[in-house]
């Protein structure tokens, strides 16, 4: 045997620990989707007849064409919306860029599907403003499929792009810039030539976080797609079918889904392992200096964005106080929604709530722990440790969920109907944003810190829970809470997992959205709005005179 | 009280060797000095001793006891790092306290010894100030309170001044000497500042790619260079090539770029020798100036002039294009113009000479 040096102990511990917990809840999972794709109906028999028949398929066919469509158009949309509004944050000086920024940021902690959902009250056949303009004559075109679609993306999903972007256009040093203007180029031109390449690496990423979302994403599609095949919905339909069960089927859909995301997210690994243009600012460009006119139109045109895509939550919460008869909508005040909704969901609201809590705390237990190993400690081993922590990303909530309900509705682990197989698909689903969340922290804490603490007599375990865990803290409650946020309003896993009394929130919304609760879906969708944006309101507090404390 | 033997240390990353077959002692008490250009090697063998660099092999011991296999945290060890590494969320009697609560040392001791440690570096009266209050200069002071408050068997100091501004670096090595030297602590030291090793050791280590070029005291270091890397990197140097011509008496005339050089040395007749003449050994003198019999003499053109305050550097341009490195403490300036012709003299018993390779 050889012998292990102690330094390694503690990587090798999480990285086993780790690929235990992956390979179990995340590889068996998919394995089982990807062996149901391969297998006839008995589960005996090798085949590729779901291959072929997804081949022959015209509408499945077209589910593919359908997501990486609009997926595409989607990016592009979203690029477009964020890159400009960027520039303009970073390089001109409004009176509160910080709010401008947060204010954009929201709706990437808010259920997307329930812009979708708002975007149907107001322009769907029923929808408020549709119903004006019919009074008016005025013909509105139809929101629903791929434009509607698009669109809800282009305004929830831009702030991927916009954060990156915003950080990389900082991170240029001014020098840069000056010696571009220094040989004679306008200041049009060091924009085009210099500063936007040097953001490329940053735009980029963001670009493909957006289209891996678009891909796996299943509450909007699911909202505003009606007869427009796309995969996750489809594979989600095949699987629950009303007219049977076809695991296979749902399996070669789901292997389809996880192939392009996966494929996407290894273009951009390979392509940014590349392109590294950190140039550690030392000094960030200075802002420009423009005109009033510049001015306004850079100011109108970044708080339309944020307004646009705040709009429909607003409506949501608007509405959500009218009164419904049926799917119509009346212009009289009632609380009536939510007494049917309390009537309906208290439970739901109970088990969201303590769901998205355990996950929450079970990502950061796990995502720290990996995100220290994969920083600390360079090797081959946490290099794998830190692939294997990216996967979770790559996987649409539904082809997960169906990879837990084929695995574990039989055999040695049954987990099947109860909470913990939602906790356990809701911490692997997260898991890599909570290790990229420890990581990013301690980029920031200087490694030698932690090598003093040892060096002074205190273990390594002991110096990484006194004094790098406190160190973290402040990251870590922030991560912790936007992981519960988001798990608060996930609903593409949770729509195949839920069963009997552990509904949630996002469950009730989404039977009411089928059946013909609009009243009840409102209800829920404000409810869950506010669910999210209170804690993240007061997190940007705590961390903000957290950070003070520290500085 | 702690002697240090490093015997036959290596390490790679990769296909990168590190650290070559090191062997080394460390006296008892000794401030020792790793010296070398950045990558040599040196904060990865301060690494080996402090525990976090494992070894490829070879053995470190404290005092014959082998302790390379013993985790970082148990070796007993101060070490202060180039950025200081002061706990941000912890006072100065906080960071200072931190190893001796690590040890479970009753509370009355540990602020009785904090108060001591503080004193020792000059800080009483700062012990509640929180490390943002603090100056570059102060952080430091505290780093080193936090180390040698463990009254660990050796420290390490992992360029420590690097950080700092000139005028407050030659200030703290002094201090840090003085320290050291109270404490008798055993110490390994850690820069790439030639004159910071000279300044404050007892014995310097340089090395290069790996391998220590040289060990000994600073005065050795500089004056009696053993390689050419040596004598290069311990400041500028005039750094010629020759044969051996005549022997007068105890000194051998080299002819090197065309000229003759006297150098007290033996080598036969024929003998090919690289040696080294620094700058402040030639010495500018007046045309009829006495100097001592044996010195040699140089007739040249004044090139390049560069005052430096107290030191003037120039070149001096020998016949027909050699030039020679000069130093001169308090010259006379205003004599001087640039094409003058000028005489110089050197002690030939000053000149470093290296074998061929």
């Amino acid at each position: 045997m050889i012998p292990i040096a102690p330094r390694q102990r503690f990587p090798l511990l999480v990285t086993g620990v780790a690929a235990m917990f992956l390979g179990l809840f995340l590889v068996y999972p998919l394995w089982k989707v990807f062996g149901a794709s391969f297998f006839d109906g008995s589960g005996t028999h090798f085949t590729l007849r779901n291959y072929l028949r997804l081949a022959t398929s015209s509408f499945y066919r077209s589910s593919v064409l359908n997501s990486l469509t609009i997926g595409a158009l989607a990016t592009l949309a979203a690029t477009a919306l964020a890159v400009p509004f960027a520039v303009a944050v970073a390089r001109i000086e409004f009176r509160d860029n910080a709010a401008l920024v947060a204010l954009a940021s929201l709706p990437l902690v808010l259920p997307s599907f329930v812009s979708a959902y708002a975007l149907v009250l107001l322009f769907g056949r029923a929808g408020v403003v549709t119903r004006a303009a019919q009074g008016l004559g005025i013909p509105l075109g139809s929101i629903y499929g791929a434009p509607g679609i698009i669109l809800v993306y282009a305004f929830t999903l831009f702030p991927y792009v916009l954060l990156p972007t915003i950080a990389g256009l900082k991170a240029i040093d001014q020098s840069l810039e000056e010696a571009a203007q220094n040989l004679g180029a306008s200041r049009l031109r060091v924009l085009s030539t210099v500063t936007l390449p040097l953001a490329f690496p940053a735009i980029l990423s963001g670009a493909l976080l957006v289209f891996i979302d678009t891909l796996e994403n299943f509450g909007v599609p699911f909202v505003l797609a009606e007869d427009k095949p796309i995969l996750a919905v489809e594979a989600f339909k095949l699987f629950v079918g009303e007219t049977g069960q076809n695991p296979a089927a749902a399996g070669v859909l789901g292997v389809m889904l996880v192939l392009c995301t996966s494929l996407v997210l290894l273009l951009q690994r390979r392509y940014l392992g590349r392109r590294r243009f950190a140039t550690a600012a030392r000094q960030p460009p200075p802002p420009f200096d423009v005109s009033p006119a510049v001015r306004l139109l850079a100011t109108l045109y970044c708080w339309s964005v944020v307004a646009l895509a705040l709009i429909p939550f607003v409506a949501a919460v608007v509405v959500s106080f009218l009164e419904f008869r049926g799917p119509v909508l009346h212009f009289h005040a009632s609380l009536g929604n939510f007494a049917e909704l309390w009537r309906r969901a208290a439970r739901p609201l109970e088990n969201t709530l303590l769901l998205s809590l355990l996950a929450a705390v079970a990502t950061v237990v796990l995502g720290v722990p990996i995100g220290y190993a994969v920083t600390r400690f360079r090797s081959p081993l946490t290099g794998l440790l830190d692939i294997l922590a990216t996967i979770p990303f790559a996987v649409a909530g539904t082809v997960l969920g169906i990879g837990f309900i084929l695995a574990f509705n039989a055999g040695p682990l049954v987990l099947t109907g109860g909470w913990l197989i939602m906790v356990l698909a809701y911490t692997v689903r997260k898991l890599p944003f909570g290790v990229r969340a420890a990581s990013a922290i301690l980029h920031q804490i200087d490694p030698s810190l932690e090598e003093a603490s040892i060096s002074l007599g205190v273990s390594p375990l002991m110096t990484f829970l006194r004094l790098t865990v406190p160190l973290m803290l402040g990251g870590i409650v922030g991560g912790m809470v936007l992981t519960w946020v988001t798990v608060a309003s996930e609903l593409s896993s949770t729509i195949v997992l839920y069963s009997g009394p552990w509904q949630t929130l996002t469950v009730v919304m989404f039977q009411a959205l089928e059946g013909t609760g609009a009243g009840t879906a409102a209800a829920a969708a404000s409810l869950l709005i506010v669910l999210t944006l209170l804690p993240v309101a007061l997190i940007f507090r705590l961390l903000r005179r957290y950070e003070l404390s520290m500085m | 009280m702690t002697t240090i033997s490093i015997e036959g240390v290596s390490r790679s990353f990769g296909t990168l060797a590190a650290v070559r077959s090191v062997s080394l002692t460390v006296e008892n008490g000794e401030l020792f000095t790793l010296l070398g250009p950045s990558g040599c090697g040196k904060t990865t063998l301060l690494r080996m001793i402090a525990g976090f660099c494992d070894l490829d092999s070879g053995t470190i011991r404290f005092d014959g006891e082998p302790i390379d296999r013993l985790p970082p945290h148990r070796r007993n060890i101060g070490m202060v790092f180039q950025n200081f590494a002061v706990f941000p969320n912890l006072t100065a009697a906080g960071n200072v306290a931190y190893g001796l609560r690590a040890r479970g040392i009753a509370a009355a001791e540990i602020e009785r010894r904090v108060a001591q440690a503080l004193r020792l570096v000059h800080l009483d009266g700062m012990s509640e100030r929180w490390p943002h209050q603090l100056s570059g200069g102060q952080l430091q002071r505290v780093a080193i309170a936090r180390a040698v408050v463990i009254e660990p068997r050796v420290l390490l100091l992992d360029e420590p001044l690097s950080n700092l501004d000139a005028k407050l670096r030659v200030e703290m090595r002094g201090e840090i000497r003085g320290l050291v030297k109270s404490l008798a602590i055993t110490a390994v030291y850690v820069t790439h500042d030639q004159e910071e090793a000279l300044a404050m050791s007892d014995r310097i280590a340089v090395m290069r790619a790996g391998v220590i070029e040289q060990v000994a005291p600073p005065a050795v270091i500089y004056r009696h260079p053993a390689t050419v890397f040596v004598a290069e990197f311990m400041g500028t140097t005039n750094l010629l090539a020759g044969v051996v011509r005549r022997h007068e008496g105890e000194i051998v005339i080299v002819s090197a770029s065309g000229h003759e050089f006297a150098i007290a040395n033996r080598r036969p007749l024929g003998a090919a020798l690289q040696f080294s003449l620094r700058p402040e050994a030639l010495r500018l003198i007046d045309a009829r100036d006495a100097v001592p019999a044996e010195w040699h003499r140089l007739s040249a053109r004044l090139g390049r002039i560069e005052l430096l305050g107290a030191l003037a550097r120039f070149e001096a341009v020998v016949g027909d294009g050699l030039r020679l490195q000069v130093a001169v403490l308090d010259a006379p300036l205003e004599a001087l113009t640039q094409g003058s012709d000028i005489t110089l003299a050197y002690d030939p018993r000053r000149v470093t000479v290296f074998a061929t390779p």
